[in-house]
């Protein structure tokens, strides 16, 4: 009887620590809810890592001024791996930040009708589903040849325009006289495979006259990138940019970091990137003098004076009775927030630098490319962001696509590797 | 004597040589931790400029340590996981000693199934299990976000080694004949496992102790699925900021690296001895 | 007390074993079944319906050739890491037992890698690959060190083995340290008698009496090698040209990235069985040769 006696006792002793650990833990959360007043309480996922301190700031203070209490979540996994765990755990975020493709795959299930919310009518990006608005654009991003004015002007000594670089002639031109001038590898390639395949190879549909003929071309095995206009056109300007790589003995080690700096610094003058490759570019030394030109290329239809972008990154609200109204409201009323309050829009413009999706809202404030990036918007040329593409496609192309920066295989290996991969998957619905 | 002094030579180059490459490979092997702390304390731009230079062109900066310490929370998160931590261990400790001695004392049917099944399930791949445990935890029984589930899971996931680690040193170092002198003497069972065996398992304890801690501070994949609040963020998953897909902070990395090594180092520098003897004494069958 | 009754080995069993039991049913045994339940549907991984497909997803994994690649990839990297832990680790263990000065300095120091997690790891080496030596390479103008071993196909998979050795060597040197030092100095005494050199009494000697510290290594490091996730993120990703992806990565990438669940679920399975039946074979053949010894 002794043995039971004390059996029962130790057993009670660790559930008695065990239930200490789990009342340690709900008193802590408990205080955590109660000190931000009674409104309620929403949570908030940035998959924009770049703004993140931005955000928790902000809600810090949204949470002053309103009451309703904001947390801003960050995961360093893939969007849609975080997002499957917080669903399948019925622990969604009241409003999710992701990209385009996600909105696709998760609205259905798990999003709210937005479309006769105000802000709908004050923007071209918002992303409907099924004839619903669900996506609240968060900002305009587009992607192009990022240069350092001041890089360039220290050489020539003439002041640097970019329209007078559109065709790749041009822009060849301007690459010896800055070799000759003592700059010997004038420009950088991200080797990273969302760079190469995700947003550089995607222009080659984006600009297509027809995108979605385009892409059922290529499922259907019938389109023949070799001798594609666009493709050949693209894949010129890249052979330019790989002849005058500063890291051309080994491409594909380039790290991200060190192209960034050098492109900040002046050491090298041009890179294909996005305005969102400022928050990387803001850590060095950087000068003022830069922005985002069209890629340059020997055609006259008219892309190499454009950017490819649009809406990047969506708000979608949780559906699920995990929210409750109240919060969903308080969800809606963060985004209108966003969209018609002065300290909303100068916390996307000012404090993030993102370029407004909104015609409301001005623009003060913005760093050099996203300038650039809204020049272009404003007089209509951008070239529309294809959102469909599959799932797997920046990996698989772009592990093609390194293969040629790497030169272990050729245009035409490139192209049928591209072709192969088209044929071999199956379309997205949309 | 000519024979004698030639050996006495030989012993002392052969003892020089050994010397000269336990050196070298020791250099090796600290090498990425001193470029580690070389470069905590430069700024970005000279990390990335120059790796190499002991204080980089924009000087020397303490600068890492407190931006890594505010944007993650030290104090809190270190609390957490020292909390997480200490718990886990003992409880896993605890549970695994006394599984392990039920197990080699009896030869019954229930007691080899369940060391067979703790040994198969250590090679189970963790993304098997992922989404399952979620589902499960969250979704049905909804306790997710509790600091006592982490714990919870943390042990049942490291009793299988912890199990098979003691099964192996109370096979070999408990003499039965000692229990059997204790069951004479009227303790029952309960007793002589806690007077007896208990005791004289020092060294394994130390052996799991400081695998399990090391393993528990350390994780990143459990308690990000599991602690989804900031307030209960551990070391691990308050740093994932730092780096990324995109991006990566090197100079706040290697400053988190730092500061989360501390403690762990400290405790590893008080047990050395413990521990080198315990992870060996323990490995011996 | 009669011993021998069923409520008396229920009662013992459970006041044992009792809440190991429930736990690691709870924790482990539990989650497994429901995992290998989803297998059989084609779950994306957030939508609400889990259709039925029976054993779709598997056929799918037979038909999925970089599946196999990795596969092939991470029995090839497994193979060689293994050995060089083990050789690297017999090796260490050898000269901080055969009584140089500050031995146990020395046992602390190769163990320090231990302490860090496997992400921060590979960021840390990544930095050392692909700056660090790079740098060095380029001011002392050594041509190899000059560009990033990470850029080649076989460069990738160099460097995974020498992170692998680095962070698991000193771990199995500990292992190996026991070993030694369990070989009782009479029976090397009496080797030296007989005229044995010390390499002969290493491999005459120690060697045989050490079958179990090599049974357990090898189990750990195999194990562990087969299902290396965390290192293989942080230090390649994968790249170049996905040549480095191994089998856990790429369960985690269909899983994840590419969104077909059932499908990553299904090959994480057929990968565990893999590891099952290698952990396995390799201790059943260690013990024999224990025996035998």
């Amino acid at each position: 009887m002794k043995k039971k006696l004390l059996a029962v006792t130790l057993v009670a002793a660790m559930t008695a620590s065990l239930a200490a650990c789990g009342s340690a833990d709900s008193t802590g959360g408990d205080t955590g809810a109660q000190n931000s007043g009674d409104g309620v309480s929403i949570t908030i996922f940035n998959s924009k890592i770049e703004v993140q301190a931005q955000f928790e700031e902000m809600a810090k203070e949204y949470s002053e001024t309103t009451g309703v209490n904001v947390e801003v979540y960050y995961s360093n996994d893939t969007v849609a791996a975080h997002l499957a765990t917080k669903y399948s755990s019925n622990d969604p975020y009241t409003l999710s930040m992701v990209d385009a493709k996600d909105v696709y795959s998760l609205a259905e299930d798990h999003a709210i009708d937005l479309s006769s919310e105000k802000w709908v009518e004050n923007t071209n990006y918002a992303l409907s589903v099924n004839g619903k608005v669900v996506g609240f654009p968060v900002c305009v991003e587009a992607r192009g040849l990022i240069y350092n004015a001041d890089a360039i002007e220290a050489i020539t000594g003439e002041t640097f325009n970019p329209d007078d670089y559109v065709t790749l002639d041009a822009f060849q031109g301007l690459l010896e006289k800055l070799v000759a001038g003592g700059m010997e590898t004038p420009t950088g390639i991200m080797k990273e495979d969302w760079s190469l395949a995700g947003h550089f190879l995607s222009e080659v549909y984006e600009t297509q006259d027809d995108v979605d003929g385009f892409i059922t071309s290529l499922h259907e095995g019938s389109a023949d990138l070799a001798n594609n206009p666009r493709w050949n056109a693209r894949m010129d300007y890249f052979d330019t940019m790989m002849k005058y790589n500063y890291a051309a003995a080994s491409a594909i080690a380039a790290e991200r970091e060190v192209s960034e700096q050098k492109l900040a610094e002046g050491e090298i003058a041009f890179m294909f990137g996005g305005n969102w490759d400022w928050s990387m570019i803001n850590a060095y030394d950087y000068s003022e003098h830069m922005g985002i030109m069209p890629v340059p290329e020997n055609t006259s239809d008219g892309t190499n004076k454009k950017l490819v972008g649009g809406g990047s990154k969506y708000f979608f609200i949780d559906s699920s009775d995990n929210t409750s109204e109240e919060q969903r409201q308080a969800a809606k009323d963060f985004l209108n927030w966003l969209v018609f309050d002065e300290a909303g829009n100068s916390f996307l413009t000012e404090k993030c630098a993102l370029v407004p999706a909104y015609s409301n809202i001005g623009a003060a404030g913005l760093d050099p490319l996203s300038v650039s990036v809204k020049s272009y918007a404003d007089a209509g040329n951008l070239i529309d962001n294809y959102n469909y593409l599959p799932d797997d496609h920046f990996s698989l192309c772009g592990a093609a696509f390194q293969k040629y920066l790497a030169g272990q295989t050729d245009r035409a290996g490139l192209a049928a590797a591209v072709e192969d991969y088209w044929s071999s998957t199956t379309p997205v619905e949309h | 004597m000519n024979t004698n002094e030639q050996a006495a030579r030989n012993k002392k180059i052969n003892h020089a040589i050994k010397i000269i490459i336990l050196i070298a490979l020791f250099v090796c092997f600290v090498f990425p931790f001193i470029l580690v702390v070389i470069n905590v304390f430069k700024t970005k731009a000279d990390i990335t400029s120059d790796p190499l230079a002991l204080v980089g062109a924009h000087g020397f900066t303490m600068a890492n340590f407190p931006e890594a310490m505010k944007k993650m929370n030290f104090g809190r998160s270190f609390l957490n996981s020292a909390f997480i931590t200490i718990c886990s261990t003992v409880l896993t400790i605890l549970f695994a000693s006394m599984t392990a001695f039920v197990i080699v004392r009896n030869n019954w049917k229930a007691c080899g199934a369940l060391l067979g099944m703790m040994i198969a399930s250590m090679v189970i791949p963790f993304q098997v299990l992922m989404i399952p445990m979620v589902s499960l935890y969250g979704g049905v029984l909804g306790i997710l976000n509790h600091r006592a589930t982490l714990i919870f899971m943390h042990v049942g996931f490291s009793l299988s080694m912890a199990t098979f680690m003691f099964h192996g040193s109370i096979k070999t170092n408990v003499p039965v004949a000692l229990e059997e002198a204790a069951t004479i003497d009227g303790c029952t069972r309960w007793q002589t496992y806690w007077m007896i065996v208990f005791p004289l398992l020092k060294s394994t304890i130390a052996t799991v102790a400081i695998i399990d801690a090391m393993g528990f501070w350390n994780d990143y994949l459990l308690p990000s699925l599991v602690l989804a609040k900031k307030e209960l963020y551990t070391i691990p998953i308050a740093t994932q900021v730092f780096y990324g897909t995109y991006s990566t902070d090197i100079g706040l990395v290697m400053a988190a690296l730092l500061l989360a090594m501390l403690p762990i180092l400290i405790l590893y520098v008080l047990l050395q001895r413990y521990i080198v003897e315990g992870v060996t004494s323990g490995a011996v069958k | 007390m009669k011993t021998n009754t069923m409520s008396y080995k229920c009662k013992q069993f459970l006041m044992f074993a009792g809440v190991t039991t429930f736990m690691f049913t709870a924790v482990v045994i539990v989650p497994f079944l429901y995992g290998i339940y989803l297998t059989l549907t084609s779950w994306d991984g957030v939508s609400k319906d889990k259709p039925f497909v029976g054993l779709a997803n598997y056929v799918a994994t037979f038909a999925d050739g970089a599946y196999w690649q990795a596969m092939g990839r991470t029995f090839l990297y497994s193979i060689i890491a293994v050995v060089l832990v083990n050789v690297v680790a017999f090796i260490l263990a050898f000269l901080v037992t055969s009584g140089v000065k500050g031995q146990n300095f020395f046992r602390a120091g190769f163990f320090i890698p231990n302490l860090i997690g496997g992400i921060v790891l590979g960021y840390i080496w990544k930095f050392v690959f692909n700056r660090a030596f790079v740098a060095l390479g380029t001011a002392l103008s050594i041509g190899p060190l000059s560009t990033s071993w990470l850029a080649t196909t076989g460069g990738a998979m160099l460097c995974l083995i020498i992170v692998s050795v680095w962070q698991y060597a000193g771990y199995m040197m500990l292992i190996y340290v026991a070993g030694f030092m369990s070989v009782s100095d009479d029976v090397l005494e009496a080797a030296r008698i007989d005229g044995c050199t010390n390499t002969q009494s290493i491999v005459y000697v120690s060697v045989p009496l050490m079958v179990s510290s090599f049974v357990q290594c090898l189990f750990l490091t195999v194990t562990r090698c087969f299902m290396v996730y965390d290192v293989n993120l942080s230090l390649t990703n994968g790249e170049p040209f996905n040549s480095s992806v191994m089998a856990a990565m790429h369960v985690y990438n269909q899983a994840f990235t590419y969104k077909n669940f059932g499908v990553g679920q299904a090959e994480a399975l057929i990968l565990f069985v893999v590891c099952a039946v290698v952990g396995v074979l390799q201790v059943y053949v260690g013990k024999k040769a224990e025996v035998s010894a």
